[in-house]
């Protein structure tokens, strides 16, 4: 019996040891997705944006006159499986990696990269405290939560409503969201009447709108998840109330008009700019060269933030003019300035964080199409 | 008390459903004392393959509502038996004379798989169904939001359950399924073929889960492939809060479940929803350890 | 055991030993998850396997340790490895305090609680019962852990500390099989019913299982929170439940070396079919489904214990 168990130590080190030999004719950048797991769809997309980047990437000659080689590994959208993966990442060569999505799960490997020497450039992580650890090699092309929950605030009180109610999911992003937002509304003194959280995943939601209804909002912010979201809003359509919704910006992703249908129409929500409300000319070639490989619009911005983290990354080691990671990082933080990215123009802070108003306010529009508002 | 009559009847529409599950793993328990935990993911299949026969042949175009959605539902009963038929004979049939915790461990993998396989041909993606399939009127009774399609899920789960019920107690075939849940041999000495008594029972079990998962398909509109597990569980812990392996023990135990929930939520917080869900459910079985309307069981010396 | 098997044994553990040194970080990493894997699967064994209480909600006495232990850690500076004893008692009170009124249940309705219990743990800390456990985000910058000076921060370093961990477990856990209290629980798990009739106090030594395995899951909490330096809720789900449930029955319940193998191939395998991108938990199922049907009770059950009366009576003379 120990024998087998030798034998299967053997053999998983052995299959483990797989790709290790590496030879030095390409850029390797490494990309940490959630490829399996409930946040598969957004890993998946982040997968296609990538992969197509690299591949014009490489048909413009790559970067440093090298081909770029994209490592691709699954994180699960757990903490301890992207631990796994970001260790994995690190044994394959690779010069710099993009990802995660979920801000936990990039916590758990931000260590690991930072240790290891790697710059990371995640693109779903708005947590505040990613880039508050005075790691030098972290970056992130997602906004942070409390410019969000600023804006959020911003928003309900140009949009002049008294009465809000803040619904959340429980998960890190929406609390954390809906507890910036509240202080914030609270402190400029909106009436916060209801302040709970729903259970992802569910289908009916009626219990909760009944009892939303009751508090009397004027308005509700909803801090969580598209599929959710896409429910409330067609659960309280059906209950005929009338009431305007505001979503963060977990809510920008197509499927949400799926799911919706027509009561999607009039919801707000805030979001960096989606490549189709940019007119430069990087984000147009995108737009068209994904719809022409995959036949759809990218998923959600999350994956196109993906996409802007490689660029971003090519663009860092041709300006470093090397894989040297603190050279990378420095470029990064000093001499990247007004990068003309998918999601509006890229320049990074001291900590790690994009420069400048990221977020956009968008309204649904009736024939479902997310329209960038001016307020 | 009109906000708590509305939670009372949202709380029975999602009852409706779980109980519908339930029913499942409580006959399949009650044959075999297996719990089937791959049953959640066979209602899943059947709500995408209620898309996908939905959106490829147009039924509800080509003969009308009515007629469409139940050939529709007679579809996906009958494919998804044919699956939990299959599951049964891959997963389970090799580890009927082991212990039984070894069934379940197959049933764990055969869930994942199931899921995966979702993923894999379907994407990752939410599937939704067409819009607007379903008429969207809304009853007011008293006030009360009641839409139509709600009261027509309830009564349609409730004339399955009715109908199972009947099955079971009634006819021959229901008092052999019976026969085979008391006593194994002896229902073999008796002349009953045990071995089909257990093929029925995972042909009806899956057939009502996949009744449900389409029911939810068309009624909520969004599906995706992890569906399973939020309601499998959901379902299972009806079944036990009724009496595992009573199929009216099932009926009772969603609903309940349901009606729990949803007052949990009104009442106490959204947030501890399925706490609180928990919390009444080892309550009860503390006062009755084998569920509401589950037989005492003295143990055998 | 024998002779031979002593040797057998010795030599690949002291292969084991020293595998760092030929394994790069992401493959000791991998070890060190199976390591962990493996201390909280063996408590599991205590209850699951041994005693037989269907238990599939042990990653909330998991959930009390690491957060005990993060607690401590964060708000009292009490050095992580110092916070074990507390972690395991912790644990271990908390699972006597749920079992006491719902242990006398039968198997499948104790399964059920047990889920129940999971899920209202998790439950809890998301909605930062008490306001100490930091809700969704959980804890963060709990401290690396020191031992005779040395900061262990490397996975090569954690290598030893779990293994070490695993292996003490795994001596005290062969004695405890062994001893008047393993029998014990064995007897009641193949039959209950005679237990009590031979006199023995079912529901106390039910409890007992519940509270060592409890306990020791709670410490190997304590490792966990060590390693990660965060932990939140979302690392205590039901799912992991499900995984240790599998691993304990996989290996075939009650056998030590059966669960270590399982822990290898439960933790190992999706790490093995990451070649398979997207399809790599489509064949992770479908391995555990064939595993099981090849073999129905377990990898490596355990055997009816054997004694020789010749040896005996060579040994005592008589």
């Amino acid at each position: 019996m120990k024998k087998q168990l030798l034998t299967l130590v053997a053999a998983v080190g052995l299959a483990l040891g797989g790709g290790m030999v590496q030879a030095a004719d390409t850029v390797k950048i490494g990309l940490m997705a959630p490829l399996t797991g409930s946040w598969a769809s957004e890993g998946q997309g982040m997968k296609k944006i990538v992969e197509l980047l690299a591949e014009q990437q490489n048909a413009k000659g790559g970067v440093l006159g090298k081909k770029i080689e994209v490592v691709t590994e699954d994180d699960g959208g757990d903490a301890r499986t992207a631990s796994l993966a970001a260790q994995r990442l690190t044994t394959k060569g690779v010069a710099t990696v993009v990802g995660t999505y979920g801000s936990a799960v990039t916590e758990a490997s931000q260590n690991i990269y930072d240790e290891a020497g790697i710059p990371q450039i995640a693109n779903g992580s708005t947590a505040i405290r990613l880039t508050e650890k005075g790691l030098k090699k972290f970056f992130r092309t997602a906004p942070r939560d409390d410019e969000q929950g600023r804006m959020a605030a911003q928003t309900i009180e140009k949009l002049g409503f008294k009465k809000v109610a803040i619904l959340h999911d429980s998960s890190a992003y929406a609390k954390g969201l809906a507890d910036e937002a509240n202080a914030l509304l609270k402190k400029k003194g909106t009436e916060v009447v209801f302040f709970d959280a729903l259970t992802p995943k569910e289908s009916d939601y009626t219990a909760i709108l009944t009892k939303l209804k009751g508090a009397g909002p004027d308005v509700v912010l909803f801090t969580g998840y598209y599929p959710e979201a896409g429910l409330l809003l067609k659960q309280k359509k059906g209950m005929n109330w009338n009431v305007p919704f505001i979503g963060g910006d977990a809510n920008n992703n197509a499927d949400l008009i799926k799911i919706a249908g027509k009561a999607a129409e009039g919801f707000y929500f805030l979001s960096p700019p989606q490549p189709q409300d940019l007119d430069t000319a990087d984000a147009k070639a995108f737009l068209t060269d994904y719809q022409k490989k995959y036949n759809e619009l990218p998923p959600s911005i999350w994956a196109v933030l993906a996409g802007d983290g490689f660029r971003v990354m090519v663009a860092g080691i041709a300006g470093a003019k090397s894989t040297d990671a603190t050279k990378i990082a420095d470029y990064l933080h000093k001499d990247l300035k007004n990068f003309s990215g998918l999601s509006g123009p890229i320049a990074f802070d001291a900590k790690g964080d994009r420069e400048g108003e990221v977020y956009r306010v968008y309204k649904v529009d009736a024939d479902g199409k997310f329209v960038m508002q001016k307020l | 008390m009109e906000e708590f009559l509305q939670q009372l009847t949202n709380g029975l529409a999602v009852g409706g459903i779980y109980a519908l599950i339930a029913l499942g793993y409580t006959m399949v328990y009650g044959v075999l004392k297996l719990i089937n935990f791959a049953h959640g993911d066979l209602f899943t299949y059947g709500a995408y393959l209620g898309l996908t026969l939905l959106t490829s042949l147009a039924l509800t175009d080509r003969v009308g509502f009515a007629l469409g959605v139940l050939v529709l539902v007679l579809m996906v009963m009958g494919l998804v038996a044919i699956l939990g038929a299959m599951l049964e004979r891959a997963a389970y049939r090799p580890l009927r004379e082991s212990p039984r915790l070894s069934a379940v461990v197959s049933a764990l993998g055969a869930s994942i798989f199931l899921q995966n396989t979702l993923m894999l041909v379907y994407g990752a993606r939410f599937q939704v169904y067409p819009d607007e399939i379903l008429p969207a009127a809304t009853l007011d009774v008293f006030g009360l939001y009641i839409p139509l399609m709600r009261v027509l899920i309830v009564l349609a789960s409730v004339a399955m359950m009715v109908a199972l019920y009947l099955f079971i107690q009634k006819t021959r075939i229901g008092t052999a399924i019976r026969a085979a849940a008391i006593d194994q041999s002896a229902a073999r000495l008796m002349g009953i073929d045990v071995n089909r008594v257990i093929l029925l029972v995972f042909l009806l079990g899956p057939a009502l889960g996949g009744a449900a998962g389409l029911m939810v398909g068309l009624y909520y509109g969004q599906v995706n492939f992890t569906m399973g597990w939020v309601y499998g569980m959901k379902a299972f812990t009806a079944a036990i809060l009724g009496g595992i392996g009573n199929i009216p023990g099932a009926m009772v135990g969603g609903l309940l479940l349901g009606v729990i929930e949803a007052l949990g939520a009104a009442y106490v917080s959204i947030a501890w929803k399925d706490a609180i869900a928990f919390c009444v459910l080892i309550l009860i079985l503390i006062v009755r350890p084998t569920g509401l309307l589950g037989e005492r069981v003295a143990d055998k010396i | 055991m024998n002779r031979a098997a002593w040797l057998g044994t010795g030599s690949c553990a002291a292969l084991f030993a020293v595998a760092p040194l030929f394994l790069n970080t992401y493959q000791v990493d991998v070890l060190n998850s199976i390591g962990l894997y493996a201390l909280l699967a063996l408590s599991l064994n205590l209850i699951l396997g041994e005693a037989g209480l269907f238990n599939m909600g042990h990653a909330a006495f998991y959930a009390m340790g690491a957060y005990t232990a993060a607690i401590l850690n964060t708000r009292y500076q009490i050095p992580i490895l110092w916070t074990l004893p507390f972690s395991g008692l912790a644990a271990g009170l908390f699972a006597l305090a749920v079992a006491r009124p719902v242990v006398h249940l039968r198997g499948d309705y104790l399964l059920i609680v047990t889920i129940g219990v999971g899920e209202i743990v998790r439950i809890a800390l998301v909605n930062d019962v008490f306001g100490i456990t930091g809700g969704a985000n959980g804890i963060f910058g709990i401290s690396r852990p020191r031992l005779f000076g040395w900061v262990i921060r490397r996975p090569e370093e954690f290598f030893y500390l779990i293994w070490g961990f695993v292996g003490l477990t795994i001596f005290l856990f062969l004695r405890l099989k062994q001893s008047r209290f393993g029998r014990a629980l064995n007897y009641l798990r193949e039959d209950e019913v005679a237990a009590e009739g031979s006199g023995i106090n079912t529901d106390h030594y039910k409890l007992a299982a519940f509270g060592l395995g409890a306990a020791w899951a709670g410490m190997a909490g304590t490792l966990f929170a060590a390693k990660m330096t965060i932990i939140s809720p979302e690392s205590f789900n039901f799912w992991e439940s499900v995984v240790l449930f599998m691993i304990v029955i996989l290996g075939g319940a009650g056998s030590i070396p059966g669960v270590l193998l399982a822990a290898f191939l439960v933790v190992g395998l999706p790490e093995l079919f990451r070649e398979f991108a997207g399809a790599r938990m489509l064949v992770f199922g479908l391995v555990m489904m064939v595993m099981m049907v090849i073999r129905p009770q377990g990898l490596l059950p355990t055997r009816g214990r054997h004694f020789s009366l010749a040896a005996r009576v060579k040994e005592t003379g008589r």
